[in-house]
């Protein structure tokens, strides 16, 4: 097992080496999903009489937010493989490159936040006290991508296709998830309720963002979100120490 | 009291299921991944690599694997670098192991040199102040002083292997894996990898190292031993060993 420091810094090589290719840099991980916020409020400002006030940002902090979720479980399913010159060298191990990976995305997503903050500033959004949670469901849905990606990692090892399965599945959670869409007045309560109720990415992403727009986390919301993260760890290390000695195997 | 040991495997076999490639297709059958977890073992063709393998390596001790294609040499190897766990039986190592197998592979082409070796470096568990110490000789070594700033996709296959021997061989570890001794490059850079690589193994506490060539074994290694199919054949001295292997090998089968 390497040190937590030297883990972080292998991360941020990964980030800051994967967008030194273009010309622009990392200025073309903030034009993606600008352009994706400016084309959409603009279109949903024209069919919908909700404000921009309030869907822009529900929109930015949403997407930005599901970039994290789906970076998480997307790469997850091909971890190992990516990396198998790491593993067949010895060195590292599987937790070690599980780390990595988690870090760059999390890199990845922290500097998306520029575009939040621009948001924040453009409508002239206020933050109070209460915001400071989304900081904690932020900790929570990091510390789930670690026993997200491990878990996926190894079944992804073993079964080539997961690949495709797991993004099918995220494309449609994409849509189930209300990022481009507003929830009805009564939440969990109202015409939406199931997409909310048994979705368990509404859940994470809320964890994030509704601190962010001053709006209540749910009991359910705290229920689901512990529910899922001790079970997930419990699961994984079982699994772990089941078949961590075939994934040099399976690559 | 016995001797120190640096390495002592106990009676290790590893075995693998085999996999047709639809085997690794959840779509083809979902509940597949149900019928493997409690039934891998009895359904599926089981390989067996390594069978009964017992060794020891004391301190200054090199071991020679000698052995045809296929015969397991590059899996005892990984076995002894931890990165396969025996299914049955115990790998014991005594210290810090480090195995050389394809160590250009896994750099970032996209990376520069010096970036690189901060990777490579953390990789193999070093501290960012101990890397920045060890700059300068991989430098001097590797004679890359002016390439170091361009991205690694821009280097030669030889300056990649330079680059990636100077860092892998800064510190020895106690027990040295090697899968095929490092030699080859460009002719004027040859004496100098050589001179570096036997400096590293003289290093070292101990070595088992896997090859075909009989000169060099001969040259490096002190005890030998011969696998066929996965199992130890023949043990003792590298001579005793080599004259086994050469007997046998005429033989077909």
């Amino acid at each position: 097992m390497n040190k937590p420091g030297s883990l972080i810094y292998l991360a941020y090589f990964d980030f800051a080496v994967q967008y030194r290719k273009t010309m622009i840099g990392p200025v073309w991980v903030l034009m993606g999903p600008t352009l994706f916020i400016v084309t959409l409020g603009l279109l949903f400002g024209e069919v919908s009489n909700v404000s921009s006030e309030v869907f822009i940002p529900h929109l930015t902090i949403g997407l930005i937010t599901w970039t994290l979720i789906s970076g998480f479980v997307t790469d997850s399913t091909t971890v190992f493989q990516r990396n198998r010159a790491q593993i067949m060298q010895g060195g590292m191990t599987l937790p070690d490159i599980v780390a990595v990976d988690v870090i760059r995305t999390t890199l990845h997503f922290l500097h998306q936040i520029i575009i939040v903050i621009a948001v924040f500033v453009i409508y002239d959004l206020e933050l109070e006290l209460y915001s400071l949670l989304s900081i904690a469901g932020l900790f929570v849905l990091v510390i789930n991508g670690v026993w997200l990606t491990l878990f996926f990692g190894i079944i992804g090892a073993r079964y080539r296709d997961l690949t495709e399965v797991v993004s099918a599945i995220m494309r449609i959670a994409f849509l189930a998830t209300p990022i481009i869409w507003l929830p009805a007045e009564r939440g969990a309560g109202g015409i939406m309720g199931a997409f909310l109720t048994f979705n368990p990415f509404y859940h994470f992403l809320d964890a994030v963002r509704a601190p962010l727009l001053g709006h209540e986390i749910t009991m359910m919301t705290v229920a689901v979100i512990g529910g899922i993260t001790v079970s997930g760890i419990l699961i994984t290390v079982i699994f772990y120490r089941r078949l961590y000695f075939r994934v040099p195997l399976w690559i | 009291m016995s001797r120190r040991c640096l390495i002592k495997v106990d009676k290790c076999s590893l075995s693998v299921p085999v996999f047709q490639p639809e085997d690794q297709q959840l779509m083809t059958n979902p509940l597949r991944f149900i019928s493997d977890l409690y039934l891998s073992r009895t359904r599926r063709g089981i390989v067996n690599l390594l069978e009964d393998i017992s060794l020891e390596l004391h301190p200054g001790e090199r071991l020679g694997v000698i052995g045809p294609n296929g015969a397991g040499k590059s899996t005892l190897l990984r076995l002894l670098a931890g990165i396969y766990v025996p299914t049955t039986g115990r790998v014991g190592i005594q210290g810090s192991v480090k195995g050389l197998f394809d160590i250009s592979l896994g750099m970032n082409p996209e990376a520069t040199g010096l970036e690189n070796i901060y990777i490579r470096g953390l990789q193999m568990g070093y501290t960012l102040k101990k890397i920045q110490k060890m700059i300068p000789e991989i430098l001097e070594f590797s004679e890359l002083e002016d390439a170091i700033e361009r991205p690694l996709n821009t280097f030669s296959t030889g300056m990649h292997l330079r680059l990636a021997v100077a860092v892998s061989t800064i510190t020895a570890p106690d027990v040295l894996l090697l899968d095929e001794w490092i030699g080859t490059g460009d002719s004027g850079f040859r004496d100098k990898l050589q001179e570096r690589m036997h400096k590293f193994v003289d290093e070292s506490g101990g070595l088992v190292i896997a090859s075909h060539n009989t000169s060099l074994m001969r040259s490096l290694c002190t005890h030998g031993v011969v696998l066929a199919s996965g199992r130890i054949v023949f043990q003792g001295s590298l001579e005793e060993a080599l004259d086994y292997y050469q007997q046998e090998a005429v033989v077909p089968g």
